[in-house]
């Protein structure tokens, strides 16, 4: 098993350098030339040259990537273009509060779409179903910039139970979380519930029911336990997306996360935070992936199996 | 039994040990589960005072004051402790020179100050002050004298004066840095004494001292950069210092007991205020900016979306204020491109734009027309010359003169996304269709609309152009041939050597009808079209006192507060 993470550990250095190559080739292709971004809009044209030649801006592409990865090896991430902070300290400073918000999200997601899903494929084709997957629609289909100015009307504005945004309390994740969890909640009800309906087509399940197994124990012991490794890739997938994804929620709730970094700093050319935070995001991208394949173990003995023979 | 019915399972086959084994894991995943809720929940608590979670900058000198809370209040003011202003933008970057944004410049106008200061509204000599500097003088056309003020220190915990050497050091290091281009013709500054400096400048210039007043050129320690203090650039001599800045949650800026002005007048622009704390909280979404002040979780609303002003407006508690602002939105040629060379042709084109349509898509008609292509409020603004109105009829007869009688033309509009450039964009295309220009839109990134008017590719363009004090930032950077700004391309030697006898000229009756002559031949010769300058618009706290609002956003919120 620790073979297999260290392996897979490993395959992190073939991801950093692609997703930095093709980040760096991205930003040059994009046009917009940072030096005009930083020196402002008073800026003499010698000083605009200037600023460029001190950020190797004249450099060809390949000599300014190059540049970058050197400094990448020594643990160097470069500086903001704007900010003229630190990158990797700028990240980690708001890796956090990315995490908090997640974090959050996915666990409402996860007591809302389990019981959910599990609920439908139970009664599948019966109101109950049409009434659980009428809100996957929903949750699916609306967009979650709406769904956070609508509760902060609600929640906020007309009831003055909860702040409108910013990292003030304990009380101020709530709803930029429940906005981001609504949505993921609705498409793991949707895993749920298909992985749930495969399952309880099984013979095993008649089965569990012959020997007289309740029918609490036959659906939770038996039926979830053997939907989850689906129900696994679903959650981790989106909890992936929720850390590189919640722009609209972060810009909504003026939650400082990630997703509002990268967004205003591919707007300012600031291309030393974007391409160092991208890399972040891809190495987290792949720890998450890796979590989420251990967990496939803890709860399939067979797949434990499977990597042990593997490592 | 329950152990014996879930040991005995014909599916997995398991026995009892491996099912306790199977009951811990569930306890660990509910345990797990648990943690991540109490981490989540806790992680975000405390913003007000942990820095745990993200704190990106630190006080010049910790303060205890931060930790009280926000409801209490000055009960010798009769003002709220705490003053919360939800900025429209990001706070990125606090270190004077390095920085040219407003939503930076405001803050820093608190904690820092300036050799000469801006009085916004008013006029003549009144409108550049006297600041750190008690008074100046050319002693030759190269050559200022500058008096500084000999009781002012700064905020480092040591009450270390501010002297010459520093503004020396201030001003040395401003041509390294971007901002360089506020100082533009400065040589060298000499210390004379203490207290005095003489600044040499490349030639004579009526606005080198206006530019002093700029928010990036304030007085820095020399003793802080020389003693290696961590981000020397924090210490000021204002009357509020930094406590913390949260990189994407809030600065906030705390009173200064020991002030060096504290015994200064009321009325006086250094004069300290009585809020003891200031916070600024960026809400980039405007709604909830605007949600955030109905609720009373910030004191003031920077750029309230105009669309949204009705639900302020109807609120007991907050005050809508509107003034005429100095932001001019224009729709400009390249003029160096075919067929946009052609002077004609471009008076045809603003003859056809209806500004008013624009003026009210773009901002609900909250904006004033102008004529001109100087901002509002700068020295020598003159608006009577003729100009172009909309008139169809005009715009179809100088197309027939400047030889498309018939249109025939197809072009670009480049803008940068978002409002009010599409809405602007909309009308303009549909007025230009008219006198037969076909017009594509090209909406695009700021950043790369730049480049492209740096590069000369675009043909028409929407652009912005925001100066509230110096009118040599409009005519040299806009029209002044090879300018870097000069985004029109536009190249005329007569128009230069009017720019350089406003910009140079003592004899100021001289250089005012200059000036109203340069604006009139700019207008004519037509490589822009004025639009309009929006309103500045703000929403505040009816309590809210002390305020001083300057039309192109750098507000000065050193003397407000919350009365009670």
């Amino acid at each position: 098993m620790i073979k297999y993470i260290a392996k897979r550990l490993v395959m992190l250095i073939p991801v950093i350098l692609v997703t930095s190559f093709l980040i760096y080739w991205a930003m040059s292709l994009t046009g917009g030339d940072p030096a005009l971004m930083i020196a402002g809009d008073n800026a003499k044209p010698e000083q605009i040259e200037q600023i460029r030649e001190e950020l190797g801006l004249n450099d060809p592409f390949l000599v300014q990537y190059l540049n970058y990865m050197k400094g990448m090896l020594t643990g160097d991430m470069g500086k903001s273009y704007v900010t003229n902070k630190d990158v990797f300290k700028t990240f980690m400073e708001r890796l956090p509060n990315t995490l908090m918000l997640g974090g959050a999200a996915v666990l409402i997601a996860v007591i809302v779409s389990l019981p959910l899903g599990i609920y439908t494929a139970i009664h599948q084709n019966t109101w109950k179903d049409t009434a659980g997957m009428i809100f996957a629609l929903f949750g699916t289909s609306m967009p979650n910039f709406w769904l956070g100015l609508m509760l902060i009307l609600i929640f906020s504005l007309y009831l003055g139970l909860l702040p409108t945004g910013g990292k003030t309390g304990p009380t101020s994740i709530i709803l930029p979380a429940v906005t981001v969890g609504f949505g993921l909640a609705a498409l793991i009800t949707r895993t749920t519930r298909s992985s749930m309906l495969d399952v309880l087509r099984q013979d095993y399940m008649t089965t569990a029911r012959a020997k007289g197994c309740s029918e609490k124990q036959v659906i939770f012991r038996h039926g979830l336990k053997n939907a989850l490794i689906p129900i696994i890739t679903a959650i981790g997938l989106q909890m992936s997306l929720v850390i590189t994804g919640s722009v609209l929620a972060e810009t909504v709730f003026s939650w400082p996360g990630i997703g509002r970094l990268v967004y205003d700093s591919i707007t300012k050319r600031d291309t030393p935070m974007v391409t160092g935070s991208i890399i972040m995001c891809s190495i987290l991208m792949c720890i998450i992936n890796l979590v989420v394949d251990l967990i496939y173990a803890f709860f399939d003995p067979r797949i434990k199996a499977q990597y042990s023979k593997k490592g | 039994m329950k152990t014996l019915i879930a040991g005995f399972c014909p599916v997995t086959g398991r026995t009892g040990k491996e099912m306790e084994e199977k009951n811990m894991k569930k306890k660990m995943v509910l345990a797990l589960a648990a943690v991540m809720l109490v981490t989540s929940l806790a992680g975000c608590g405390g913003g007000s005072s942990s820095s745990g979670s993200g704190s990106s900058g630190s006080s010049s000198g910790g303060s205890s004051e931060a930790a009280a809370s926000a409801g209490e209040s000055t009960e010798a003011t009769g003002a709220k402790e705490t003053l919360i202003i939800g900025t429209d933008a990001d706070i990125n970057n606090l270190d004077l020179q390095k920085q040219q944004d407003a939503a930076n410049n405001v803050i820093l106008k608190n904690t820092h100050q300036t050799l000469v200061f801006f009085n916004n509204g008013s006029a003549g000599d009144d409108r550049f002050v006297p600041g750190l500097a008690t008074d100046w003088e050319f002693s030759d056309d190269t050559h200022i004298t500058m008096h500084l003020r000999d009781d002012v220190y700064f905020n480092d915990g040591e009450q270390t004066p501010m002297t010459a050497e520093d503004v020396k050091f201030t001003l040395d290091m401003a041509m390294e840095n971007v901002v360089a281009s506020a100082l533009a013709g400065y040589v060298s500054c000499n210390v004379v004494d203490d207290h005095t400096v003489e600044i040499e400048i490349e030639s004579y210039s009526n606005e080198f001292v206006q530019s002093l007043a700029s928010v990036p050129l304030s007085i820095q320690s020399k003793k802080a950069y020389d003693d290696g203090v961590e981000d020397p650039y924090y210490i000021g001599t204002g009357p509020y210092k930094f406590d913390e800045w949260i990189d994407g949650e809030y600065c906030r800026l705390v009173k200064v007991e020991d002030y060096w002005g504290n015994d200064l007048p009321e009325d006086d622009n250094f004069a300290a205020g009585p809020a003891k704390i200031i916070e600024f909280r960026p809400y980039i979404e405007a709604s909830s900016r605007v949600m955030a002040l109905q609720t009373g979780e910030i004191d003031v609303c920077i750029n309230p979306p105009i669309n949204e002003l009705q639900y302020l407006e109807d609120d007991d508690n907050i005050e809508v204020y509107e003034q005429t602002g100095t932001r001019l939105f224009y729709f400009a040629f390249n003029v160096s491109k075919d067929p946009w060379d052609n002077q004609t042709l471009r008076q045809a084109v603003a003859c056809a734009i209806d500004r008013d349509a624009v003026l009210e898509a773009a901002v609900y008609g909250k904006g004033t027309l102008q004529t001109t292509i100087l901002n509002r409020g700068l020295w020598g603004f003159y608006d009577d010359m003729e100009g172009f109105d909309y008139d169809l009829d005009r715009a179809k007869s100088l197309m027939a003169e400047a030889g498309y009688p018939d249109g025939g033309i197809s072009t670009t509009l480049s803008y940068a996304s978002g409002t009010p450039y599409e809405q602007i964009a909309t009308v303009i295309q549909a007025n230009l269709a008219d006198i037969g220009i076909e017009v594509t839109l090209e909406p695009m990134e700021t950043a790369t609309l730049k480049s492209a008017c740096v590069d000369g590719t675009q043909e028409l363009f929407l652009w912005r152009w925001n100066e509230d004090s110096k009118v040599d930032f409009v005519y040299r950077d806009l029209f002044y041939t090879g300018s870097g700004s000069n985004y029109h391309h536009y190249a005329d030697s007569k128009a230069d050597e009017m720019i350089d006898i406003v910009a140079t000229e003592k004899d100021q009756d001289v250089r005012l009808q200059t000036a109203q002559e340069l604006q009139e031949y700019l207008v004519d010769a037509c490589p822009q079209v004025p639009l309009y300058i929006a309103n500045l618009v703000i929403a505040y706290n009816k309590n809210l006192r002390g305020q001083y609002f300057y039309g192109g956003g750098n507000h000065n919120w050193s003397h407000a507060y919350i009365a009670e």
